[in-house]
């Protein structure tokens, strides 16, 4: 009986080491696949999240940031994307902006990917692909869904509550390893509060003007499809002498910009507007316009794949979106977004919307304030609309082929440090 | 063939191999992680583009592993301490000093709320205080099921006592809310219940004779001096409060390591001489005791993993939201507890957050809702297939009757906590002044 029992034991830790040994495989794979992109011919320079905050160099969190200076004088726009990397449109839409971007006047900061080591895991429980792929004339392009948060190889043990740095406000613990809550981050931080440090680093020293945050979100949730913007900022003067939160309208407003903006193009698609809560900290929309002198804005997708109830978990449901339980409580009038399961909510439609979205943003801000004109000009949500009319997958007709020997010298492998020689020439 | 349908039979499929596998193996713990790996595979089956279910099996075994650890630390953490020979004279003092059956029940009932309120887990409330509270009952004469009622309702209490809610702390993560104003909107039912409940359990109950009860204690030990047993408990407690306090003067230690850093100070404040091996022995028991609940934390995360891969997941929750609102007012209270039994802490992602943003649609005050939901949830650690809080009272007390009979009597002031919040939920706008 003994010996069987044990025989019993030893089958049962082989198949457990298999199991673990393949399922192994496949966090390796994911944690160490390299996106490569082609950037555009404006590209200028590039650094790295570690150049503005040194103690992320070598980490899982350093990053790439692409800077595309016109050489004329104008404003300066910093776009983020991946903030969340489990919202891969956003980081897309970031690919999409790097690999086609033409800047006239003033300058662009891209990250495509602000939290690096989140792009290493998956969601832990929520059964997410590893990756989505994209078709090109040339081949398929394989990018990696990621996780909410910080990968816990990188940064454990949570904290029985985080209190976000400097508000003081209690929020979940997980959200230590949230990017988007732990601005305006600390130098001598977490991984995942210097890497805020990081960006918030990126908009001093650069003067940023326009600070645009690509997210996606449920469509239960109400901020789906929507800008977000400040229209108070904090008095930053009174709060660091006496630490009290106090708040002002300031004279450039990023709200009333997101309205514009919204409004300008509600004939293509729906993108609400609402003001950034001052009794919630940590997030970009606030934190950003906080700590900084730029106008801030965050912006989100329609994404159904995080509203959780959805049906069977695949990797057509993360790049079509379509979806019978999320028609089913759309239908009951529960969601925020006009959700139709014929068309869904495709990777093509919600990476043109973050496109359109932000150049909306980008335009009106110089209109209303010409100090900050950045004419730039990347493929637009009609654009990839028209091409989808046609049959054509949009987003990876904006692609470029990595390995085209035209391309091969502004060819970037998106890792946590630099890979090849091209980043040595920027 | 509809989504709808095709899920609903998986749900049977997942079902039939639990229920089969519980009759099998009797271990709800083994059943889940079948049932687990036999939904994975169907679901490959009938939806061949989810690939192989491997990897995320594997990646539901992460989902409770920050719990299990701090389970398995906190029970070194007393088992350490209670080696010692403190908890058995803090039993001794407590029954010596206080004469009051009421006062007793009070102290025993505050006790059990403060390490669910510090760390979350009922469980822990029950591994760290579970045997002191069974013996200060005993001793006041109560049966062994309203015992072990007693201790699992206030352990289930304690998991929804602030300062740390999981269930608020994950729903406000999710509707972007600061985890902020919760705190008498909690604290107020959990008092009430918690008042109804020693009555309940105290009622009737006839205090053993003092010096027959004193006489099974060991004999106390003399060097075992007072600084001894308050030392690790105030290192326990000073730690949890830098972690609040100065959160940005003190690396996040996380939860297990606090207790293993107290277990640490039990140990250096042991008068006793123990030996290396001693203690190897004391952890080796530990991991025995802890075992099978932390195989239980583990199997329901692959669980919770493969219901969200193959979309079982979501039927539930998109049938459950899609409810009319007296539907929802009215089953709240069952399909919530089945919920968390099912899905642990994940409940609150997959119903508390849709529920969340249904009532914000409506208008609803969602703070309140929140909290009405956090203390409706910790209820379903009583039912299968997880049961964790349920298992552990039963255990703990050495009730070895009908799970059925015991779980009659704590519904009770289940339900007593349960109406509260559906009252909080149906008026939201009544409540909205305690925050």
């Amino acid at each position: 009986m003994a010996k069987k029992s044990l025989i019993v034991k030893i089958i049962v830790l082989a198949l457990a080491l298999v199991l673990a040994l393949l399922a192994g495989i496949e966090f390796w794979q994911l944690r160490h696949y390299k996106e490569t992109i082609v950037a555009s011919e404006d590209l200028t320079e590039v650094k790295w999240f570690s150049d503005y905050v040194p103690s992320l160099k070598n980490t899982w969190m350093d990053t790439p940031v692409f800077i595309f200076d016109s050489g004329v004088e104008g404003g300066t726009v910093f776009i983020c994307g991946c903030p969340h990397p489990y919202e891969p449109a956003s980081t897309m839409a970031a690919y999409l902006m790097i690999e086609n971007l033409k800047v006239e006047t003033g300058k662009v900061i891209i990250v495509p990917r602000a939290n690096y080591s989140g792009s290493t895991e998956g969601m832990v429980g929520d059964a997410y692909p590893m990756f989505f792929h994209v078709s090109s004339d040339w081949g398929i392009s394989k990018y990696r869904i990621g996780d909410r948060y910080t990968n816990p190889l990188d940064q454990w043990p949570d904290p029985f509550t985080y209190v976000n740095y400097p508000s003081g406000q209690n929020l979940a613990y997980q959200d230590i390893r949230n990017l988007n809550r732990t601005y305006p981050g600390r130098e001598n931080g977490t991984l995942t509060e210097r890497a805020a440090y990081a960006v918030m680093e990126i908009i001093r020293q650069e003067h940023v003007d326009i600070a645009i945050d690509m997210h996606e979100a449920e469509i239960l949730y109400p901020v789906t499809s929507t800008y977000v913007a400040p229209s108070k900022v904090l008095d930053r003067e009174k709060f660091l002498e006496t630490g009290e939160m106090e708040y002002y309208e300031p004279e450039k407003s990023s709200l009333d910009v997101a309205m514009m903006a919204g409004m300008n193009i509600s004939d293509q698609f729906l993108m609400k507007s609402a003001a950034s809560p001052n009794t919630l900290h940590g997030l970009s929309h606030r934190e950003w316009a906080d700590w900084s002198d730029s106008l801030t804005f965050l912006m989100e997708t329609p994404e159904i794949f995080i509203d959780k109830i959805t049906g069977p978990r695949t990797e057509a449901l993360m790049t079509e979106g379509k979806d019978e339980f999320l028609q089913k409580v759309t239908d009951k009038g529960l969601t925020y977004f006009p959700y139709d399961m014929e068309f869904g909510t495709p990777m093509w439609y919600r990476t043109g919307r973050h496109l359109t979205g932000a150049l909306e943003v980008i335009f009106w801000a110089s209109f209303f304030y010409p100090e900050m004109d950045c004419q730039v000009t990347w493929p637009t949500y009609l654009e990839m609309a028209e091409l989808e009319e046609q049959g054509i997958d949009s987003v990876g007709y904006f692609l470029k082929d990595p390995n085209a020997p035209e391309n091969k010298d502004r060819a970037f492998t998106i890792y946590y440090k630099p890979v090849g020689a091209n980043y040595d020439k920027y | 063939m509809t989504t709808t349908t095709l899920t609903l039979i998986l749900l049977i499929i997942m079902i039939a191999a639990f229920v089969l596998s519980s009759i099998k193996l009797k271990s709800p713990d083994i059943s889940m992680a079948v049932a687990a790996v036999v939904l994975a595979i169907a679901g490959t089956i009938a939806v061949p583009a989810l690939g192989s279910p491997v990897r995320y099996l594997v990646e539901g075994l992460f989902v409770n592993l920050d719990l299990a650890l701090l389970f398995i630390a906190a029970s070194i953490f007393v088992n350490i301490y209670s080696h010692s020979g403190a908890i058995a004279a803090i039993t001794r003092m407590v029954v010596e000093k206080i004469n009051n059956k009421w006062i007793l029940l009070s102290i025993m009932g505050i006790m059990m709320l403060i390490p669910g309120a510090l760390t979350g887990a009922g469980s822990v409330a029950i591994f760290v205080l579970g045997g002191l509270v069974n013996t200060v009952l005993e001793y006041l004469g109560i049966s062994k099921k309203k015992r072990t009622v007693f201790i699992c309702f206030f352990a289930m209490l304690s998991a929804a006592c602030p300062p740390i809610n999981l269930w608020t702390m994950l729903m406000t993560a999710q509707a972007n809310m600061p985890y902020v104003g919760f705190t008498w909107l909690l604290l107020i039912p959990i008092v009430i219940a918690g008042a109804f409940t020693i009555i309940f359990i105290g009622w009737g109950a006839k205090p053993q004779s003092k010096e027959e009860t004193l006489a099974k204690f060991p004999p106390k030990d003399p060097k075992l001096t007072w600084w001894r047993i308050v030392l690790p408990f105030v290192a326990i407690i000073a730690l949890f409060l830098l972690a609040l306090y100065d959160p940005w003067g003190l690396p996040v230690l996380g939860l297990p390591l606090m207790f293993l850093i107290a277990a640490l100070v039990a140990l250096l404040c042991n008068p006793k001489k123990t030996t290396a091996k001693q203690y190897l022995g004391i952890l080796d028991d530990t991991m025995e005791q802890v075992f099978p609940l932390v195989a239980n934390v583990l199997s329901i995360g692959v669980l919770q993993s493969a219901m969200a891969a193959t979309g079982v997941r979501g039927l539930i929750g998109s049938t459950c939201v899609g409810l009319p609102l007296v539907l929802i007012y009215s089953l709240i209270l069952v399909v919530g507890p089945i919920c968390q039994g099912c899905f642990n802490y994940g409940v609150s992602i997959v119903l508390g957050g849709p529920l969340i943003f249904m009532f914000n649609t409506l208008g609803m005050d969602v703070t309140v809702i929140c909290a009405a939901l956090s203390l409706i949830f910790p209820l379903g650690d009583t039912l299968p297939p997880s049961r964790i809080v349920g298992r552990l009272a039963c255990e703990e007390t050495g009730y070895k009757e009908s799970y059925i009979g015991f779980f009659k009597t704590l519904l009770i002031p289940m339900l007593v906590l349960g109406l509260m919040a559906v009252i909080m939920i149906i008026k939201p706008a009544a409540f909205a002044f305690l925050y």
